[in-house]
């Protein structure tokens, strides 16, 4: 039985900024889209007209607001490739296609009252979806959050009062100098739960750290990975897990990081 | 109007479709997935993804890269193996209307014959598509390239079950006709044409190919290729259905593909793009019959290929 139709959308572009160096803010007008969106979640955008790009580019939801009785929903993303270009050149009032939302989110628990937050570069979208909720939740919320160098992160007043930030830079141009998961140590065992996303990389590294870490702490992490469909019918996405081969479109891309690393 | 399409029957148990859109195998799962998001029973036919006698875990990544209006994949035959597919999604595909065809996947004669004679009598499958030409595995192109090898996996198949044979060649066969005249000649129901085209890109950045033994292209780059693939095998006219497979996106590529011989399409790749890609193509085939007054799909088949 058909529950809820999935079909392509017309999302209108409401505005869109650079809001650091090749990282775009997108913030999209398609209430059909924004009906069961949750942080974690995902969304797949035409990025272009005609069959080239062929294949739709998966995006997470990085912010909700309301106007005029509307949820819009945001994205946050770096120009890349082809498709990423086409989409920094749409202007307010364009249309893009969209379908979704997809995949499985991040769950934070019931009682958990102290979150820890931990991003890597463009990792901090859909992380900030999830900061926003928490904070509205009446959780206290802790974000770590590392770039290459200063110009890749976002600026402070971008993100919500009620957060407190701890930064760090591969290069030193600010904060911690080095990577974020050297600062998981000190703030985990605080955390009831860890909610992580970044580079493959960055989640190898900070299993590595945790072996070393007293903590109860459930660690939840993104997985990214090449994905066609988004919708779990290619089998492109396929990460293997402890528990055997996965879709990361379908049965993530939220994963328990002791499944994975 | 009628476009209703049926495959088999030839005194045997038939496979009669609602209307000639099908999807194509690996590209709408095992129909499961999208059973809630649209209504799926308004498809012609659903084609498994491919299924094997074992468990696959399937490739390693990167399994994908974007091509111009394309795709390579190498996914490897990722599944759960026959005997889950037997226990656990048959008896959901026996509760739909639409039909489902089992596309297998065997490493040797014996592999086939056996995922047939398995499949055979199994309430939910209507029918078997062979793929003899998937490009992500060892060897997988063998028995689609060598007319004798195909006749005799096709025969082998035939002996093992009372269902419906499509059989599915690949585009890359030397002699695609005498491929397709061999298996017609062991049993074979319908043809599926055609598969994916094994293809290559290169990352120029780590100098290395992607995927990483290549992988197969599929997508609207193929179209006219495969679309001249059927009308060469249409045109001998074997006494089989014809099923056209390859970057059809719209429903004017079907028609294309009808026009050219075939009796009935699979969408695939397009769905990745827009996931009611096929009701689409049927919704925009329809209405074109319509307007043309055209009052039995059979009137359009072949159309293009002269006397």
């Amino acid at each position: 039985m058909v529950t809820s139709e999935l079909r392509l959308e017309e999302a209108v572009v409401v505005s869109q900024e650079e809001v650091c160096q090749d990282t775009y803010l997108l913030w999209l007008s398609c209430p059909p889209l924004a009906k069961g969106a949750a942080p974690g979640r995902f969304v797949m955008l035409l990025c272009g007209e005609g069959f080239d790009p062929l294949l739709p580019r998966p995006m997470s939801y990085h912010r909700f607001r309301q106007v005029g009785g509307e949820t819009q929903w945001a994205i946050l993303y770096d120009v890349r490739g082809r498709g990423t270009r086409w989409l920094s050149q749409r202007r307010p009032g364009d249309h893009i296609w969209a379908f979704g939302p997809l995949g499985r989110g991040f769950a934070p628990e019931r009682g958990a009252t102290n979150l820890l937050l931990i991003a890597g570069g463009l990792g901090i979208a859909p992380i900030i979806a999830l900061a926003d909720a928490a904070l509205a939740q009446g959780r206290t919320v802790t974000l770590l959050y590392g770039a290459k160098t200063a110009s890749k992160l976002l600026p402070p007043s971008y993100f919500p009062t009620d957060l407190e930030i701890v930064f760090a830079t591969e290069d030193g141009s600010h904060g911690h100098h080095g990577l974020v998961t050297d600062l998981v140590p000190s703030f985990l065992p605080w955390a009831h739960q860890a909610f992580v996303c970044g580079p493959t990389g960055m989640y190898r590294e900070l299993a590595n750290v945790l072996r070393g870490v007293s903590s109860t702490a459930k660690v939840q992490v993104l997985m990214e990975e090449h994905m066609a469909c988004g919708t779990g019918i290619c089998y492109g996405c396929t990460t293997f897990t402890r528990k055997g081969p996965r879709l990361v479109c379908r049965d993530g891309p939220c994963f328990a990081l002791e499944d994975l690393y | 109007m009628n476009i209703a399409v049926e495959i088999g029957g030839r005194g045997k148990r038939g496979l009669l479709l609602s209307n000639p859109v099908m999807v194509a195998s690996g590209c709408f799962g095992n129909g499961i997935e999208f059973r809630r998001l649209f209504d799926i029973d308004r498809l012609g036919a659903i084609v498994s993804k491919g299924i094997t006698l074992r468990p696959r875990q399937g490739n390693p990544q990167p399994r994908l890269v974007e091509t111009p209006a394309g795709l390579i994949n190498s996914i490897g035959l990722q599944n759960i193996g026959v005997g889950r597919v037997i226990k656990e999604l048959a008896p959901i595909w026996a509760t739909w209307r639409v039909p489902v065809v089992a596309n297998i996947a065997g490493e040797s004669v014996e592999e086939y014959a056996s995922l047939a004679a398995q499949l055979d009598g199994t309430p939910g499958v209507s029918a078997l598509e062979l793929n003899i030409s998937c490009p992500n595995v060892e060897n997988g192109l063998e028995f689609a390239c060598h007319p004798p090898l195909a006749a005799e996996v096709t025969a082998a198949v035939r002996r093992c079950t009372a269902l419906p044979v499509i059989v599915k060649l690949s585009p890359v066969a030397p002699n695609l006709v005498a491929v397709a005249q061999a298996v017609v000649e062991a049993g074979a129901d319908a043809l599926t044409i055609a598969n994916t085209y094994p293809a290559l890109a290169i990352d120029i950045w780590s100098a290395r190919p992607v995927p990483s033994f290549g992988g197969g292209l599929s997508g609207p780059a193929i179209k006219p290729l495969t679309l001249r693939l059927v009308s060469e095998v249409a045109r001998e006219q074997l006494g089989v259905p014809i099923i056209g497979c390859g970057g059809i996106s719209t429903w004017q590529d079907a028609v294309e593909y009808l026009m050219a011989g075939a009796s009935a399409v699979q969408v695939g790749t397009i769905t990745f793009r827009n996931p009611r890609a096929p009701l689409e193509v049927l919704e925009g085939l329809e209405s074109f019959l319509q307007q043309q007054g055209i009052e039995d799909l059979s009137q359009i088949v072949g159309a293009a290929l002269g006397s």
